[in-house]
């Protein structure tokens, strides 16, 4: 750095292990406590995982739609008509074999934005025009109500963050009991092999700052509706 | 607003050294508006945490807390293995990890990458630790236009305010001072409707987003297995500041290392259930590292920088337990003395019961010499705290070395002193008793109204003389009764209890 003189990894582990009183190599002190399953569990394989994810991810202000793979077209079609949307960015991959989304919403009206040329054009440019953005997810957790979605070559970080609103196609066999399955199925996994971002969603986009006043859609989606396939 | 107009934001949070609570403290019990904020703001969240915990826990609660502050203990016990082990994997996953002593170390390197990238517009989401470090004018003054994307923080960078919650930073503004910053800064059309305010603010912010060149961030936590940092935001700016500009920097305290994923399991489902009652923060974001190839979008950099400014000390035995803190704010909400004197008193980036002992301990003892007395030490911040932080024993221990240091003023050692002798011997403690209990009721003036019985003729104290004079300039003291209780034992109460030689027979 030019103007003035930096910290190094040294000089700040050396630093902590002085307060410590620890020498670089030290073993732990005690092994890391463990994880109490009887604690932190709050859902498990046992649990009807379907209707929790519902309930849980109604209760967060999310909309659920709950369908067979067959009737799922016409529920997304819906979705659309009630959000009253126009121009939709869409994941390239999603819900691959079961339903043809891009057919699905154009039918319905609804005009498909090219997001591709994102990447040369930062802060997600044509994506602002879209009021919808359709993903499918990496996980959802039955726990919480929550969708988990990976950064993916098929898919913009943006398409459920930019648009008003946000349609997330999940099938039964995505959901998760516990946050806690999640971590178990990146066991092992770290640095570059993990997705570069990995959101959590538990609800529209919120805000109580003014006057404690609850206000939906601040910075990201006002609306979230989750279209659940149950017999895939 | 216990400030005054000629008063900055950077006052605010860092007033002339040494800093006494008094003057602060004394506007904000005054100010009547200022008080129906915080109580609107703190107790619904109180009642909120408390309910929530015990509905998704139940009796399992206090055992998961132990379990968290352990884990938080654990990291920071062998914080240095922990340390290399998130470097070196947030390394492989192609973050460039930056370490700062201070806080103008944290912003030079901030302010080197912003200048290597020729950054001119930069986004920025919450994080106290770049409040810290003050990094918003020094941003600023190489031509790098920096913007608070939370809305709390964006209405206050807008009035030149400084946050006064950890959590939700503007509890002590009213709407219609942001219908007034939006229409004098923003040019808006006035409205207090806080739909529209929202909607003023989203069309702002997100032009901002189109062009910002950088993004900034602090971090909840960072995991050393994976070398993942983890932010946890409910608006979604932290989102776009984190994934719209080419580069992204997380500003993140060395003390925010838990060891693995699963660690995340059990602080995370702590975090905002403690903080807002929520069961996880809308968005909870885990970044380990920039765009890969094949990814659309995302920076094509990603920056941490470790800051210290001070957590290397804090994290000697004695004090280290504080830095399990995971900044949810429940111990502010809990507390009531917070709940009077609002954030701004306790003259520093963090409030409230963590700030008062966190505060001297970060920035000196001899700096903030009365600031560990502003606490009744009742105990409520210890209940609240997620990680069991045993904050009433910092706040005596942090008490303990002020006086040991002789920051305490020559009144209080005097008082202290013959305070001490009068309960020596017992006819000194009858007389300070009698004395006392004289001297009151001659000063007290109204009669209390529902007294009955043989004490009935009490009063209200409403200007106690001497050492006692600041705790009646916002309350009434009943006065106490006309005789002692040891009186009332020995006369009036006659007591039947078997004395040890009856028991023993």
């Amino acid at each position: 750095m030019s103007e003035i003189e930096t910290d190094t990894r040294d000089a700040l582990l050396a630093r902590v292990r002085a307060s410590l009183s620890r020498k670089a190599g030290d073993e732990l002190t005690e092994p890391v406590p463990e994880v109490d399953d009887r604690l932190a569990r709050l859902a498990d394989h046992d649990d009807d995982l379907i209707a929790m994810f519902e309930q849980r991810a109604q209760e967060v202000g999310m909309q659920v739609y709950r369908c067979t793979a067959e009737q799922a077209p016409l529920r997304i079609a819906g979705a659309v008509a009630m959000l009253g949307v126009r121009k939709a960015v869409v994941d390239r991959e999603i819900a691959q074999g079961l339903i043809d989304i891009d057919a699905v919403l154009t039918q319905s009206g609804v005009a498909l934005i090219d997001w591709s040329g994102v990447g040369s054009d930062q802060g997600f440019g044509p994506q602002y025009d879209a009021d919808l953005g359709v993903t499918g997810v990496a996980a959802a957790l039955a726990e919480t109500g929550t969708l988990v979605i990976h950064s993916r070559p098929s898919s913009s970080r943006g398409l459920s963050l930019v648009p008003h609103n946000h349609l997330a196609v999940v099938r039964a066999s995505e959901i998760l009991p516990d946050m806690l399955d999640y971590w178990q199925s990146l066991a092992g996994i770290s640095g570059k092999d993990l997705p570069s971002s990995q959101v959590f969603i538990t609800g529209p986009s919120k805000t109580a700052d003014i006057e404690g006043v609850l206000i939906q859609g601040v910075h990201g989606p006002g609306q979230v509706v989750i279209v659940l396939i149950e017999n895939a | 607003m216990p400030t005054t107009d000629s008063t900055t934001s950077h006052d605010i949070l860092f007033p002339a050294l040494p800093y006494s609570v008094h003057q602060r403290a004394g506007h904000a019990v005054r100010d009547v508006q200022l008080q129906q904020f915080i109580e609107r703001a703190t107790v619904t969240k109180d009642d909120g945490r408390k309910l929530v915990l015990e509905q998704t826990f139940g009796d399992r609660a206090d055992e998961l807390r132990t379990l968290a502050g352990r884990i938080k203990q654990h990291a920071l016990d062998n914080l240095d293995h922990y340390l290399e082990q998130f470097i070196d994997r947030a390394t492989q996953a192609g973050t460039q990890v930056h370490f700062a002593k201070d806080d103008r170390q944290a912003n030079a390197i901030a302010m080197e990458i912003a200048r290597s990238i020729d950054a001119k517009l930069c986004v920025k989401s919450k994080s106290m630790v770049t409040e810290e470090t003050h990094l918003l004018p020094a941003l600023e003054g190489i031509g790098c236009e920096t913007i608070e994307t939370d809305l709390g923080e964006f209405i206050l960078q807008l009035d030149g305010d400084a946050p006064s919650h950890i959590v939700t930073p503007m509890i002590h503004k009213d709407r219609a001072a942001v219908a007034r910053a939006f229409e004098r800064e923003l040019g808006a059309a006035y409205t207090e409707d806080p739909k529209e305010l929202t909607q003023i603010a989203r069309d702002y912010l997100r032009d901002k987003y189109r062009r910002a060149d950088l993004g900034i961030s602090g971090g909840n936590f960072l995991v050393a297995e994976t070398g993942g940092v983890v932010i946890c935001t409910n608006e979604g700016n932290g989102r776009f500041c984190t994934s719209a500009p080419r580069v992204h920097i997380a500003f993140v305290g060395i003390e925010k290392i838990v060891p693995r994923q699963e660690d995340l399991g059990v602080l995370l489902k702590l975090l905002a259930r403690s903080a807002t009652a929520q069961p996880l923060t809308c968005y909870t974001h885990i970044m380990t590292g920039p765009r890969r190839a094949a990814e659309p979008d995302g920076p094509e950099q990603m920056h941490v920088i470790l800051v210290d400014n001070g957590r290397a000390e804090v994290l000697r035995e004695e004090t280290r337990e504080m830095l399990r803190c995971i900044r949810c704010g429940a111990c502010l909400n809990a507390c009531p003395v917070y709940r009077k004197v609002g954030g701004h008193s306790y003259g520093s980036v963090y409030s409230g019961p963590i700030g008062a002992i966190l505060t001297p301990a970060l920035k000196g003892l001899g700096n903030y010499p009365d600031l560990a007395d502003a606490s009744s030490l009742c105990g409520a911040c210890y209940e609240a705290c997620p990680v069991k932080i045993d904050i009433p024993k910092h706040l005596i221990r942090t008490r303990q070395a002020m006086v040991n240091a002789g920051h305490t003023k020559p009144a209080d050692r005097l008082f202290m002193r013959l305070w001490a002798r009068s309960l020596r011997y017992g006819w000194s403690y009858w007389f300070g008793g009698w004395f006392q209990r004289k001297l009151f009721r001659m000063k007290a003036k109204k009669t209390l109204p529902t007294g009955t019985g043989p004490y009935a003729d009490r009063g209200w104290l409403s200007k106690a003389p001497g050492p006692v004079a600041g705790w009646t300039s916002q309350r009434d003291l009943p006065t106490p009764t006309s005789k002692s209780f040891r009186h009332w034992w020995d006369h009036e109460h006659a007591p039947s209890i078997p004395s040890k030689a009856a028991e023993d027979e």
